[in-house]
């Protein structure tokens, strides 16, 4: 019986030693950093000095840090809304096609999203360019002559419009293949019994797809925010959080102070802001776990 | 009719997920010459292959290949081991700590990897281990770890315990119970997870550019990735050929573990 | 077992206490045969003058195994950092002019003032030993400079009946709404190339930041700034360059290859590049240096280029000095002016440039040439991309004033924000 009761703690030994050393460690060192007085100099020569909360204040106070709150607000809601919704719609679209059509798209997917982010980025960057870019090309085409020429890296909402679809079409991928590989473990007794029982296509989903993908939903939707709202590599390479800030969220905000003005120790702070917004954000799937 | 309809979507989806990928090798076929033309082309007018060449020949790629191979597939093997050992746990036992356990795997996932750099740094450096692909290693393991349980938390605990118990009344042991009744089930859930941790760990540029310094044989392929760049800019032919290149093993883990796993045999399963 | 992870955890506790390397007593000199770490920017030099240099270097130092190591740009500034912060850091870093003074701030590099003299540093590019130098100490040592000239298409410009290059502004603007006809583009002006911009407003007299009491000030919103600011725009207008972009992205040289551009702002480097794309264009482009508002003297255009540097965690510093000698050496400097079209690192050396059209166009104008402020931060401003976003919106309709004073403000901040 004892023995037993061992197992569960063997069993999680690996993940808690990793975890220990690669991740825990790292982040103490990241909040004593956001503490001290370290920049590149400190980082180089060593010898930080301690500050105490001096990084934290100075965030807290000026209106830049909560504007730039307020926008990661803004763009994790819009994208993780597409994302779920169109996801799920090709999640069901999945399971009806014939094999041959949906292996298609699904290799389609697969291919969107091992496509380097970089790579896309780039691409997304030639599409939306104002003088050579396809997008413009087409519209024109289309007959919308205003946006001949119409430069979309200079406007913030525009620029802001141009992320997120880059972000969606990168994150629908995943959430579509894995909300399919959920819809395929539902077994098909469950729909025919509702069918019987004179379900419409809505009410099937509403009464039968979504209890049983609950908790798949809840996992995919909390990913989600959790990836939009750190995601950075797209927005630094196409406008640096520009124009005028106005794509400047949580992380290009800490990239810019970091590891661009070399001030890692408001870099840090702006981190574990980031990571308490995130968890407060999420706290009720976190209370949700711990129930069951 | 419908089935009409819902194949036309299909295409509409089809082709918009398709296009900013179909745009990048296309432009890896075009001449150089014919990259930035005033009017697009959407097929290669004269294809050429010598996009491909530049980038297969730049210096280093066949170590970068072998050390991205290398690092990755260790990393995601060894997320995916321990993760099922604590996802096992999780789903299937009962442990005081088992809430808190939880809590902190899902927190680990907001973990701002980014901000993470500099003490990564320091800790390599303090422990001597700059300039070495354990380290690498070790933090793509930690990157694509919380993930990796997390859904296969989700996908162990959407497969009913009847099916193991019912084995298990059949006479088999847990453990074989497990292999037979519950590894084919989450067979999908591996899939996605593990071809997650691949792309993942694939990609990552920021820890391998301060992590290897001076040894540049243990760089990856994303700095291979970056390097058709110089002061006049980009050769964008060269590296739209190297991006698909670089996209080649994902898509290739995604084929073969859909013929392997073969997502609606498993749904028969269950069904059956 | 116990003590054990008790030791490990009071080295990790040892660790986080922020102790950096011991950089106080310097490095210890390693005896017998040394590997010396030279960092290259992709680009900066030929794998065969490399090959060549190392081959020689190697025969004439015995016991010294030269690693050249050629890197790519995207995230060299925290590969640098990185470098820098390490206990065994490379031996020798090229680093371009405008980063220097953060590095050389950190206290992460050598200080190479006493060997001045030794390298004959009394008559180096301004433009390049000015960056270099922090509170009268000597960290960068002046490698290569390059400024850019107007690259044109012979063809065109005689199609338009125009034989000679222009030498004022006005005359430039005129024969560039000439060129601008039909298919052609007069010039092809990226909307963000900085670089000129920061030309024409030291031309009218005025600067991108100053230093006041200690402070330093963005100015790009004074009357002279936004004057070289309206120059940017009309010249802008006589081609189709997108105004949300910069010349690397589409590269221009792609675009001018296409034979459409009349013009092209660009470091005469270039034309190799071009040739790769179209070698039809040879012989076919022409250079001349940037007009100035006057006819007695061309435009002030900023001297772009590469200092070395020595990383204090180097653990060869006596040699690594030697490399850098080498490196910054007449003999290297003649060989790299003349493969790579630079301007080499010394005044007294300029004649090699003499003779050919592109470098002769590059030489006229660096006499002209300036630096970006000397300050740690500017790296900062380059890489938030500011006055790249600030010449958009001016281009894109924005009231010019307002756009001016966001960014000259921006600037003040990024600037003073202390390091």
């Amino acid at each position: 019986m004892r023995n037993r009761s061992l197992w569960p703690y063997l069993l999680i030994a690996p993940t808690v030693a990793g975890g220990a050393f690669l991740l825990l460690y790292p982040m103490l060192k990241a909040a004593l950093i956001s503490l001290q007085h370290f920049r590149m100099g400190e980082l180089i020569r060593g010898g930080a000095e301690f500050i105490g909360f001096g990084n934290y204040a100075e965030l807290l106070a000026g209106a830049e840090f909560w504007q730039v709150v307020l926008r990661t607000l803004v763009w994790t809601a819009i994208n993780v809304v597409l994302i779920v919704v169109l996801s799920t719609g090709i999640a069901l679209m999945l399971v009806r096609l014939r094999r041959g059509m949906r292996l298609a798209l699904m290799s389609a997917l697969a291919l969107a999203w091992a496509t380097p982010v970089i790579a896309a980025t780039t691409v997304f960057q030639w599409l939306f360019q104002s003088e050579l870019g396809v997008v413009n090309w087409l519209l024109a085409s289309l007959g919308f002559e205003s946006f001949r020429g119409y430069t979309w890296f200079a406007d913030g909402t525009a620029t802001f419009a141009v992320l997120v679809i880059l972000v969606v079409w990168q994150s629908v991928p995943f959430a579509a293949l894995t909300l399919y590989a959920g819809l395929t473990t539902i077994p098909g007794e469950l729909y025919e019994s509702a069918r019987i029982d004179g379900g419409t296509g809505w009410q099937v989903f509403w009464r039968v797809t979504l209890p049983m993908l609950r908790q798949l939903f809840a996992l995919i939707v909390s990913l989600e925010v959790i990836w939009v709202a750190k995601c950075f590599p797209q927005i630094w390479v196409l406008s640096q959080g520009g124009p005028d800030d106005a794509t400047t969220t949580l992380p290009v905000y800490a990239f810019k102070i970091a590891r661009v003005l070399h001030r890692y120790d408001l870099g840090s702070a702006v981190a574990l802001l980031t990571v308490v917004l995130l968890a407060v954000a999420l706290i009720a799937n976190l209370r949700r776990m711990v129930r069951s | 009719m419908r089935r009409l309809t819902l194949n036309v979507a299909a295409l509409a989806v089809l082709v918009v997920t398709i296009f900013p990928v179909y745009w990048m090798f296309l432009t890896a076929f075009k001449p150089t010459r014919d990259i930035q033309a005033r009017t697009p082309s959407f097929w290669p007018a004269s294809p050429t292959l010598e996009h491909f060449v530049t980038a297969v020949n730049a210096p280093g790629f066949w170590t970068y290949w072998r050390n991205s191979l290398l690092v990755t597939v260790v990393a995601v093997l060894l997320a995916l081991v321990v993760a099922l050992l604590a996802a096992f746990a999780v789903t299937r036992m009962r442990w005081r700590g088992r809430g808190a356990f939880v809590v902190m795997v899902f927190a680990a996932q907001m973990a701002p990897w980014e901000a993470l750099l500099v003490p990564v740094f320091i800790i390599a450096r303090d422990t001597e281990l700059l300039d070495s692909l354990a380290m690498l290693t070790g933090v793509y393991f930690m990157i694509t770890l919380p993930f990796t349980i997390v859904t296969l938390r989700g996908f162990l605990a959407a497969i009913p315990l009847e099916l193991e118990e019912a084995a298990q009344v059949d006479g088999c042991s847990r453990l074989v119970a497990f292999r037979r009744v519950v590894f084919p089930l989450l067979a999908p859930g591996l899939m996605a997870t593990s071809l997650f941790g691949f792309i993942t760990a694939w990609n990552e540029f920021a820890f391998v550019n301060v992590l290897i310094i001076k040894e540049q044989d243990q760089r990856t392929l994303p700095v291979w990735l970056s390097s058709f760049r110089d002061v006049f800019g980009t050769d964008w032919g060269a590296t739209m050929a190297a991006a698909g290149l670089f996209a080649l093993p994902a898509l290739l883990l995604f084929l073969f573990l859909q013929r392997k796993v073969g997502v609606g045999m498993t749904a028969g399963a269950v069904k059956g | 077992m116990k003590n054990r992870i008790l030791a490990l955890a009071a080295v990790f506790a040892l660790g986080a206490c922020g102790a950096g390397p011991d950089t106080t007593t310097g490095a210890p000199q390693s005896s017998g045969p040394a590997k010396l770490t030279v960092w290259i920017m992709d680009g900066s030099v030929t794998q065969e003058l490399l090959k060549t240099f190392e081959t020689r270097y190697e025969g004439a130092h015995q016991g010294v195994d030269l690693d050249l190591q050629i890197q790519p740009w995207d995230g060299i500034g925290e590969r640098v950092t990185a470098a820098l912060a390490s206990t065994d850091a490379p031996d020798v870093i090229e680093v371009g002019n405008t980063q220097i003074a953060q590095y050389a701030a950190s206290g992460g590099v050598t200080d190479l003032t006493a060997k001045v003299a030794d390298l004959q540093g009394t008559d180096w590019l301004p433009g390049l030993a000015q960056p270099g130098n922090i509170d009268g100490k000597q960290y960068g040592i002046p490698w290569y400079a390059a400024n850019r000239v107007v690259v044109y298409n012979k063809d065109l410009f005689a199609g338009a009946g125009i034989d000679e290059p222009p030498k004022t502004r006005d005359e430039w603007l005129n024969i560039t709404a000439k060129l601008n006809k039909g298919g052609n583009q007069g010039i092809y002006l990226t909307g963000q190339t900085w670089y000129a911009l920061a030309g024409f407003v030291w031309d009218e007299g005025g600067d991108l930041a100053v230093q006041q009491g200690g402070a330093w000030k963005g100015v790009l919103d004074t009357p002279q700034a936004l004057a070289g600011m309206d120059f940017y725009k009309r010249l802008q207008a006589l081609g189709k360059g997108p105004k949300d972009a910069d010349e690397a992205n589409p590269p221009q040289h792609e675009v001018f290859a296409q034979g459409k551009v009349a013009q092209i702002i660009a470091a005469p480097g270039i034309a190799a590049r071009v040739l790769e794309v179209e070698p039809g264009l040879k012989d076919k482009m022409g250079f001349f240096p940037i007009p100035g508002k006057t006819a007695d003297k061309p435009g002030t255009v900023f001297t772009g280029g590469s200092d070395l540097i020595i990383p204090v965690a180097s653990k060869h510093q006596e040699q690594a000095y030697e490399v850098v000698k080498a490196l910054a050496g007449e003999q290297f400097q003649t060989e790299l002016a003349k493969e790579m079209a630079f301007v080499p690192n010394r005044t007294s050396l300029a004649g090699v440039l003499a003779g050919e059209e592109a470098t002769a166009a590059m030489a006229a104008g660096a006499a002209n040439g300036r630096a970006t402020p000397n300050t740690p931060n500017w790296a900062a401003v380059e890489a938030t991309s500011v006055i790249k976003q600030y010449m958009t919106a001016v281009l894109t309709g924005g009231d010019p004033a307002t756009e001016a004073r966001k960014v000259s403000e921006s600037i003040t901040k990024t600037l003073n924000s202390g390091s």
